[in-house]
């Protein structure tokens, strides 16, 4: 039974690890709206803005995936 | 009649053979549903471990098989180029044809990119960006390979799975755990995709963050420290020094955090795709898991991309001064713009 | 950091990897395409060079064409103001030519009307002497002897008396020209009278020349300047019939 407990417990662990991942939500619907709002009003310089847009794009979402990799330490990697 | 050839394989067409193997795919689901195999993040060992002496327990493991498989694409890829590079040179920089001339567009972006950053140490930066770049993305894309990660030998494990004989090898199926006859195994695949193993995320990183210094030293000499020691403004602007000073250290901090999201980064996006890919696979056998491919297909370039453009700009950063109007570098400060 | 898999040796197996890897395509990719490029920019400003030559050598020979092109122009321009000044010249000379001829020919035609009117009023004389002779010898019953008649009709038309000009008499006249009027042409001998007289009157320089206007019937009417002497039977016939009304 107590491992159930633990499990459980790994499980919530997990799920609330990857609260982190609202703020990259966030963050890249930020970068999104700057850019594609960026684009309308310059659409000779799309090409320059996609770029940055997708490097902005993968900064935030590295936060959620260290949310993930925290998730997949305490489900897998058991501490 | 080439368009239409185009459109066939074996003298079917495309979507019809899309469709006989989606029945195929529904068909063998339910003859026998796929397992979730037993996910764990160090990676596996193929032989068994040896002691050495300073470097502990040492075994040959199935990253270092697609470290190895990626090695070896690379250096075709290298021989094959190297080789029309120098017949186009010979005719006189003609173009190239086929993979070759899709990685000489590819070198000549990213030399272009390089160059708007790095400007005067763009031959030297270049090599590292696109090494890592390259290094990075094959090892991603192996992961589209199929029989990667799910062919490997068995072993006995107590939370694994039973067994059933096929024609040409040996599958784990699910089943009732207590009713196998032969005991219960789990899957060591032979190749796991060598990005999700932390010694490779956390190797390259070092190696950036490490050559990062070394620029910064070549460009600036014993003046790049200042950036993390600086007490030049400590006594004559007593505020503003302190401010400078913390600043300082934080940007000594900022190195070492560097190293962490640099491995990972790549790690968790590529680890967490062969997870996801291994869940709505057992969730979704048919079809779903095609569409995850795709998206990890765009997964790998794009943290291919950034983990060599963060390394090449962490460079031009380094070899550009940091307080330029304090002790001038006037070459570097131009190579900035 | 076991847990995570870390580990020393499989760490500096992939750095070792990664940097193999590196002088590795350091060797072969990078080096040709670095070379690649280099040949490949220098083609595009050579091309770029040799495109800008040609528009140069294209641009000069475009200026040269519309030179040569400009000068045939004002040529051709020069020409066909040569051509119409020449041709125009040549038809005011013939039109020229034409009006002469024309004008001589009218002359010559005036001429030749003058003397035929002048020889036909010449023969009419005799004709008019005799009728007034006979006219005459009927009311005087041949009183007048035929040449006492013939003295009378000349001095009615010439107004010659006795070798002098009656109506000259007493006139005090001035001037350069005088044009002498008679009803029928004068003979030379009258003429010749008359001349001298007005030579007489205006000095030797004067000009005097002769006119036939049958309307004053008889006498003659002298014209000098503005002057007028007018010794016509018209006029005489005028102040007779004023005198009788």
């Amino acid at each position: 039974m107590e491992g159930n407990i633990y499990q459980m417990g790994q499980v919530i662990g997990a799920g609330l690890a990857m609260m982190g991942a609202i703020g990259a939500g966030a963050g890249i619907g930020i970068v999104v709206s700057g850019a594609v709002q960026a684009m309308g009003r310059n659409p000779d310089f799309a090409g320059t803005i996609q770029t940055n847009m997708i490097l902005g794009i993968a900064f935030a979402e590295s936060i959620a995936i260290y949310c993930l990799v925290v998730a997949l330490l305490i489900l897998f990697v058991g501490v | 009649m080439t368009a239409s050839s185009n459109n066939r394989i074996l003298g079917i067409k495309n979507r019809y053979l899309v469709l006989v193997l989606l029945i195929g795919w529904a068909v063998a689901y339910n003859i026998m549903p796929p397992v979730l195999v037993h996910i764990q993040l160090p990676p596996e060992e193929l032989t068994h471990p040896v002691q050495l002496p300073i470097l502990g327990k040492f075994a040959f493991t199935n990253t270092m098989a697609a470290m190895l498989l990626a090695d070896l694409i690379l250096l075709v890829l290298a021989f094959a180029f190297s080789r029309s590079a120098r017949a186009a040179l010979a005719a006189g920089a003609r173009a190239i044809s086929g993979v070759s001339g899709a990685l000489e567009a590819l070198m000549e972006a990213l030399y272009g990119l390089t160059e708007t950053n790095a400007g005067r140490w763009t031959r030297e930066i270049f090599p590292w960006f696109a090494t890592i770049m390259l290094v990075v993305l094959v090892n991603n894309w192996l992961e589209l390979i199929p029989g990667v990660d799910s062919i490997g030998i068995l072993h006995a494990d107590e939370h694994g799975y039973p067994v059933q004989e096929l024609a040409f090898g040996t599958t784990l199926v699910a089943g009732d755990a207590h009713h196998a006859a032969g005991g219960l195994f789990g899957l060591v695949p032979f190749v796991r995709v060598n990005s999700t193993d932390l010694n490779f995320t956390v190797a390259l990183a070092l190696i950036a963050v490490v050559m990062v210094q070394v620029f910064g030293i070549r460009a600036l000499g014993v003046g790049y420290f200042k950036k993390f020691w600086n007490t030049s403004t400590l006594f004559t602007k007593p505020m503003f020094g302190v401010i400078d000073f913390g600043v300082g250290l934080l940007e000594l901090v900022s190195e070492f955090s560097k190293i962490l999201s640099f491995s990972f980064r790549l790690f968790g996006n590529v680890f967490a795709g062969s997870v996801l890919l291994f869940v709505i696979g057992f969730l979704v056998p048919s079809f779903a898991q095609t569409i995850f491919l795709m998206l990890e297909f765009g997964v790998g370039l794009i943290q291919a991309v950034v983990f060599g453009m963060l390394t090449m700009v962490f460079m031009s950063q380094a070899v550009v001064s940091h307080h330029g109007d304090e002790h001038a570098d006037p070459e570097g400060a131009a190579a900035q713009h | 950091m076991a847990a995570l898999g870390l580990n020393l040796g499989y760490l500096l197996v992939q750095m070792f990897s990664f940097l193999v890897m590196f002088v590795v395509l350091r060797a072969w990719v990078y080096g040709p395409v670095l070379e690649l490029l280099a040949a490949r920019r220098e083609k595009i400003s050579k091309s770029l060079e040799d495109a800008r030559k040609a528009e140069e050598l294209r641009e000069r020979t475009e200026a040269d064409a519309s030179k040569i092109l400009a000068e045939a122009r004002a040529e051709r321009a020069k020409i066909v103001a040569d051509a119409t000044y020449q041709a125009e010249k040549r038809a005011a000379d013939i039109i020229r030519g034409a009006e002469k001829e024309r004008e001589d020919l009218l002359t010559a035609a005036k001429h030749e009307a003058e003397s035929k009117v002048q020889g036909a009023l010449e023969e009419l004389r005799p004709q008019i002497a005799a009728i007034a002779i006979a006219a005459a010898g009927r009311i005087v019953q041949g009183a007048l002897d035929d040449a006492r008649q013939h003295a009378l009709i000349d001095q009615f038309f010439s107004g010659v008396r006795e070798g002098k000009v009656t109506i000259l008499e007493g006139e005090a006249l001035s001037g350069a020209a005088a044009v002498v009027t008679s009803a029928i042409t004068l003979k030379d001998a009258e003429k010749e009278k008359i001349k001298q007289a007005l030579s007489d009157k205006l000095g030797g320089s004067a000009k005097v020349s002769f006119r036939v206007d049958p309307a004053i019937l008889g006498g003659i009417v002298i014209r000098v300047g503005d002057h007028e002497v007018n010794g016509s039977a018209r006029q005489t016939l005028q102040q007779l019939q004023e005198s009788l009304r």
